[in-house]
């Protein structure tokens, strides 16, 4: 069992980490932060997610909403969870800027396609910090039974 | 992604706007501006954290318009310590413990418009063709975020990897820190390189 040293393990947009270490996503736009763990065990799983739909691509299966949902419980099958025990929290999906044009509110896109997906899956979301037009980074501690901590860049924090 | 001789010419294309977007700094600023070699990075989208931070910045960002196909961006990065040396060494003030302001917002806005369209009618002076940058969008925010949410939009979404274009522009009179970005697509930074290759001819 890990101690409170353990290193916190950064997951960069497309990546995914499972296992025990604390994990991190740094200044999440429109992008979310896709936190699923095991409330019955000091285990969970981080993926940074980009996009909604891989339309049927099958590498970096963590970029996307559809393959990322899947993926995940499937590590943490892996690891020994089972589907059941699984609880999920989104953080992210910002819509950073109004002006541009091909944006198409990319954020809120993401944030519904991740339900969905966890809805198809049986997996219920306990808590969210969703949408608004600001970015966050946000650390996971499995040995914290779920809590995910929540930082702006004005330095608010909150917990969720 | 690049062989040496492309980094070599785009490096040099860099080169020669950000030093006009130095000029456009020193006179507003009337002060020496010191400037780093550009630095051209191929960097995989799950790294881009390692090339910006979350730390609270301003970022003032452009799209690329004109003569160029594909699309892209510049955006200039300004930490919020150096934004308030910025404003002060503007307007004349010295408050250095304070938020930014609306204030710092218009200057910001001001400085960004001026710097970014010289460094853009350099490149393309070189290049013989126009480039326009579109209005500008600012935010005060995570430098990451901002970054991300461009690399989603539609013309980065299907890529894993980005070249970055990055210069640093400092005033250390004024202790003052930015960085120049240019971020293109893969058709528009093709193009470039093609332009470039024929330049060379």
């Amino acid at each position: 069992m890990p101690g409170p040293e353990e290193p916190t393990v950064i997951v960069g947009i497309g990546e995914f980490y499972a296992g025990r270490n604390p994990m991190s996503s740094i200044g999440l736009g429109s992008c979310i932060g896709l936190v699923i763990y095991d409330k019955d065990k000091p285990l969970g799983a981080l993926a940074h997610i980009m996009l909604p739909d891989s339309q049927g691509r099958s590498e970096r299966p963590a970029k996307y909403a559809d393959t990322a949902v899947k993926f995940l419980v499937k590590e943490l099958n892996m690891l020994g969870c089972r589907s059941s025990s699984l609880a999920a929290k989104i953080c992210g999906g910002a819509s950073m800027f109004q002006t541009f044009s091909g944006n198409l509110n990319i954020g809120e896109r993401n944030v519904e396609a991740i339900k969905f997906h966890l809805k198809e899956l049986n997996i219920p979301i306990v808590a969210e910090d969703v949408g608004g037009i600001v970015g966050r980074t946000i650390v996971y501690n499995p040995a914290e039974n779920g809590k995910v901590s929540i930082k702006t860049a004005d330095g608010t924090k909150k917990i969720i | 992604m690049l062989n040496s001789q492309q980094r070599d010419a785009l490096r040099e294309l860099g080169n020669i706007g950000a030093a006009h977007a130095a000029t456009t700094l020193s006179t507003m600023l009337m002060s020496n501006i010191e400037m780093e070699v550009p630095e051209i990075s191929v960097v995989d989208i799950s790294k881009i954290h390692e090339h910006v931070g979350d730390e609270l910045s301003a970022l003032v960002i452009f799209q690329i318009t004109g003569e160029v196909s594909g699309g892209g961006y510049v955006l200039l990065h300004i930490p919020k310590n150096s934004v308030i040396r910025l404003t002060n060494a503007m307007l004349g003030m010295t408050e250095l413990e304070r938020d930014l302001t609306e204030m710092d917002e218009s200057a910001l806005l001001e400085i960004g418009n001026i710097m970014v369209s010289a460094f853009l009618d350099a490149t393309a002076t070189l290049l013989s063709i126009i480039m326009l940058p579109s209005p500008p969008s600012m935010i005060i925010d995570m430098p990451h975020a901002a970054f991300q949410t461009i690399l989603a939009m539609q013309q980065f979404s299907d890529i894993d990897q980005v070249v970055i274009f990055r210069t640093e522009l400092r005033s250390d009179q004024h202790k003052i820190s930015s960085n120049l970005f240019l971020l293109p697509n893969k058709p528009m930074l093709d193009e470039i390189l093609s332009m470039l290759e024929n330049l060379m001819k």
